[in-house]
C-alpha cells in the first residue's frame, strides 16, 4: 500500500522538478537551449505517462473533499486530520457523558421506584432480568 | 353497549374497558342500555360477569344490540381538515400489544434494542489504534502553511487557488477534457516550440518567485533581502552563488575592519588618542 504512494510521489517529484527546470530554460531562452527545451518537453510527456500508470493502482483511494478546501486556501492538510481527530474525541466524550448520565438516572429511578412500588419493580426485574440485568 | 352512571353520564365502552372498570370500581352502580331499548339495571356488575377477570361475553349474547365502536379521540388543538381519521375498533392488535397484554401493568413495555459491543462510552481512538496518529497531529504543533507540508514544491503555494485559477475545486467541478493516451511529441511538432531569445517579461517572472524561507536569523541576518529572488539559469546559478559569496566576504571584512578601527580609536592604548581628543575638544569650542 505504501509502495504505491512512494511510486506516485517519486514520479510527481520528478515531474515537478522537470517543470521547474523547463521554466528556468524558458525564463531566459537562448538558441542553444532549444535541444534542452525539446528534451524537457518529452520528459513531461513520459512523466505524465508514468503518473497515469500509477492511477490504476490507486483507483480505490478516496480523499475527502474538505481536504481540497484546505489546500486551496493554502493551509496545511494535516490540520484537517488534526481537526478530525479533535472533533471525534470531543464527540466521543460527549456521548460517553450522555451514556453515563442515563445509566445513573436509570439506576436512581429503579431505586426510587422500588421503594414506592416494590412488587411491581420486582416483576419488572424478573421480566427484564433474563436478558438485561437490572442496574 | 351503553353505560349510564347514576343517570347523569352516558358513555359507550368496550367490554374490556368495562372489565377494567369492574376491577378498579366494583361498587359503582351501572345501568346498561342497548339499541333495542331494553334496559337492565344492575347494582353489582360482578353479579353478571363474575368476580374473576374473565373476558365478558359479546353483547349479542346478552340480548343487546351490536356493539358500537368506541368514541373517537378528541381532536388536537390545531386540528382541521388535515387531521387523520380515528382508528376503528375493528383494527387488529399488533404483536407488541399481544405480547404486552400478558405483562400486567407493563403493557407499554417493549423489547430493548440489541446491545452492541462498540458504543460511545469506549475510547474509539484506542479502539481503532489511532493513538500514535493522535499524538503526532494533536500533541505537536502543526504548522499552518501549505509550504511547510510541501517544502520542496516551487512557486508561491501559500496563496489561495482562486487567485490564479489553480484551485483543486475548479478541477473537480470542471474536469478537463481528456483526449486519450499521452503520445510523445515528434520532431515536426517540436518545431512549434520555438521561443524568442531573451528574458521573460516581468509579468511571467512571478512564477519563479518563492516565498523567503525563514532560516536562523543569526546566520543569515546580513544576507537577508526584501526583494524577491531573481530568476536563475542553470549555467549562471553556480557562478552567481560564487559571486555572491565573494561579494559578501569582502563586505563583511570591510565592516569588521571599520568596527575594529572605531574600537581602537576610543581605546586608551591608542597612540593617536590624545591628539584626536584635543582636536575634537578644540572643534567643539
Amino acid at each position: 500500500m505504501a509502495e504505491k504512494f512512494d511510486h506516485l510521489e517519486e514520479h510527481l517529484e520528478k515531474f515537478v522538478e522537470n517543470i521547474r527546470q523547463l521554466g528556468i530554460i524558458v525564463s531566459d531562452f537562448q538558441p542553444s537551449s532549444q535541444a534542452g527545451l525539446s528534451q524537457k518537453l518529452n520528459f513531461i510527456v513520459t512523466g505524465l505517462q508514468d503518473i497515469d500508470k500509477c492511477r490504476q493502482q490507486l483507483h480505490d483511494i478516496t480523499v475527502p473533499l474538505e481536504v481540497f478546501e484546505y489546500i486551496d486556501q493554502g493551509r496545511n492538510p494535516q490540520l484537517y486530520t488534526k481537526e478530525c481527530l479533535e472533533r471525534a474525541l470531543a464527540k466521543n466524550e460527549q456521548v460517553k457523558g450522555k451514556i453515563d448520565t442515563m445509566k445513573k438516572f436509570k439506576s436512581l429511578l429503579i431505586q426510587e421506584l422500588s421503594k414506592v412500588f416494590p412488587e411491581d419493580m420486582a416483576e419488572y426485574r424478573s421480566i427484564r432480568g433474563e436478558g438485561h440485568p437490572p442496574s | 353497549m351503553g353505560l349510564q352512571f347514576q343517570g347523569s353520564y352516558v358513555a359507550q365502552a368496550d367490554p374490556q374497558v368495562l372489565m377494567e372498570l369492574h376491577l378498579h370500581l366494583p361498587s359503582v352502580k351501572l345501568q346498561i342500555g342497548g339499541s333495542s331499548g331494553a334496559e337492565t339495571t344492575m347494582e353489582n356488575f360482578s353479579a353478571l360477569f363474575g368476580a374473576h377477570a374473565d373476558p365478558p361475553p359479546p353483547p349479542s349474547a346478552l340480548g343487546f344490540g351490536p356493539g358500537k365502536p368506541p368514541p373517537p379521540p378528541p381532536p388536537p388543538p390545531g386540528g382541521g381538515p388535515g387531521t387523520a381519521p380515528p382508528p376503528t375498533a375493528t383494527s387488529v392488535p399488533t404483536d407488541a400489544d399481544k405480547s404486552s397484554a400478558g405483562c400486567g401493568p407493563f403493557y407499554l413495555m417493549r423489547e430493548l434494542p440489541g446491545s452492541t459491543e462498540l458504543t460511545g462510552s469506549t475510547n474509539l481512538i484506542t479502539h481503532y489504534n489511532l493513538e500514535q496518529a493522535y499524538n503526532k497531529f494533536c500533541g505537536k504543533k502543526v504548522k499552518e502553511k501549505l509550504s511547510n507540508f510541501l517544502p520542496d514544491l516551487p512557486g508561491m503555494i501559500d496563496l489561495p487557488g482562486s487567485h490564479d485559477n489553480s484551485s483543486l475545486r475548479s478541477l473537480i467541478e470542471k474536469p478537463p477534457i481528456l483526449g486519450g493516451s499521452f503520445n510523445p511529441i515528434t520532431g515536426t511538432m517540436l518545431s512549434g516550440f520555438r521561443l524568442h531569445t531573451g528574458p521573460l517579461p516581468e509579468q511571467c517572472r512571478l512564477m519563479h518567485i518563492q516565498p523567503p524561507k525563514k532560516k536562523n536569523k543569526h546566520k543569515h541576518k546580513q544576507s537577508r533581502t526584501q526583494d524577491p529572488v531573481p530568476p536563475e539559469t542553470p549555467s549562471d546559478s553556480d557562478h552567481k552563488k560564487k559571486k555572491k559569496k565573494k561579494e559578501e566576504d569582502p563586505e563583511r571584512k570591510r565592516k569588521k575592519k571599520e568596527k575594529k578601527k572605531k574600537k581602537n580609536r576610543h581605546s586608551p592604548d591608542h597612540p593617536g588618542m590624545g591628539s584626536s581628543q584635543a582636536s575634537s575638544s578644540s572643534s567643539l569650542r
